[in-house]
């Protein structure tokens, strides 16, 4: 997580709260990048979780790994992972989002309820089918 | 493989199914129409201005700047009220079809354990994971509970790959009105 000189990008075309494009994405795994557009870097935030969520689910499931314990630390490492993203490895100054409440609600919900998809359907199938 | 874990697998094929026809619907009688079209674009752009307003407004600001402001809300705020009024015609129908389909289901898996959840609910939440079915173990999971947290997962991120969801800023905008358009609703 190396604090290199932040680089200017030229703004690249995206679709407000979507899918972020390819350009986004190589952003996103190069530290410290420039994020002209408030909105794409919230999304890949977003994405990020939705991924964090179904490893996490297989995980669980494959372990297994049960019980609230199991939901509680998926809590922690999902905001824990995150946290450290955008504020070791991307270097973003969180008042320019919100705050760290608001980018760590990102997606949260929805990435709570997929990890729970993901963590019954494997848990399902490997300790019951 | 199991007849319970085909009846998982089965749901979220379902959900998948059902998001997909939900936004269906809401694109032909919304979406497409150039009148939301219109009102989502100028939603958005108002939306990002006024944000910017209210970023750079100091508490020096002059009565006629904040006056402005107030304008630009209220003339956001109808526009908010109006592109709502354009998306009730597809929650209408779309929770018309719920219902149905919603009924059909519910008597398909009545009392069938569709998964098993690697943790026991709270007791407020067993009345929907538990529900119609028998036995005492409340790691048994209904049909409805299931169905509930896959629609909650998928619906969002679909219309998000599909580039359908509001933007952030006209979603935090629209706060004070009928609340932000809610993508996850439980029984659509």
């Amino acid at each position: 997580m190396s604090g290199g000189r932040r680089k200017e990008e030229p703004p690249q075309p995206h679709l407000a709260n979507g899918a972020p494009k390819s350009s986004a994405w190589s952003k996103a795994l190069r530290s410290d990048a420039a994020w002209e557009d408030k909105d794409e870097f919230l999304d890949v935030i977003y994405w990020f979780r939705q991924i964090i969520a179904v490893v996490l689910g297989v995980i669980w499931g494959v372990v297994p790994l049960k019980g609230f314990v199991g939901i509680a630390v998926f809590c922690l490492i999902n905001a824990g992972i995150l946290y450290l993203y955008f504020s070791s490895f991307q270097q973003i100054d969180e008042e320019d989002y919100g705050g760290t409440w608001e980018l760590t609600k990102e997606g949260f919900m929805t990435s709570f309820a997929l990890f729970m998809v993901v963590w019954i359907i494997f848990y399902t199938a490997i300790h019951y089918d | 493989m199991s007849t319970m874990f085909a009846d998982t697998l089965l749901i979220v094929f379902i959900s998948v199914c059902t998001a997909l026809l939900a936004e269906g619907i809401t694109w032909v009688l919304v979406y497409r129409t150039d009148k939301y079209k219109r009102l989502k674009a100028e939603v958005e752009k108002q939306s990002k201005k006024l944000e910017k307003k209210k970023e750079t407004i100091t508490e020096s600001a002059g009565r006629q700047q904040k006056k402005k402001i107030e304008r630009q809300e209220e003339k956001l705020k109808n526009n908010n009220r109006d592109l709502s009024m354009v998306r009730m015609k597809s929650m209408f129908a779309i929770g018309f079809c719920f219902t149905a389909l919603m009924g059909m289901f519910n008597s398909i898996f009545d009392g069938r354990v569709v998964a098993k959840l690697p943790f026991t609910p709270l007791s407020y939440i067993q009345g929907l994971s538990h529900r119609n079915l028998l036995g005492e173990d409340y790691t048994d999971c209904s049909f409805i509970f299931l169905y509930i947290l896959c629609t909650m997962s998928i619906r969002q991120n679909i219309q998000k790959m599909l580039g359908l969801a509001p933007s952030r800023a006209a979603t935090k905008q629209a706060g004070g009105f009928l609340g932000p358009p809610n993508p996850a609703g439980k029984f659509s």
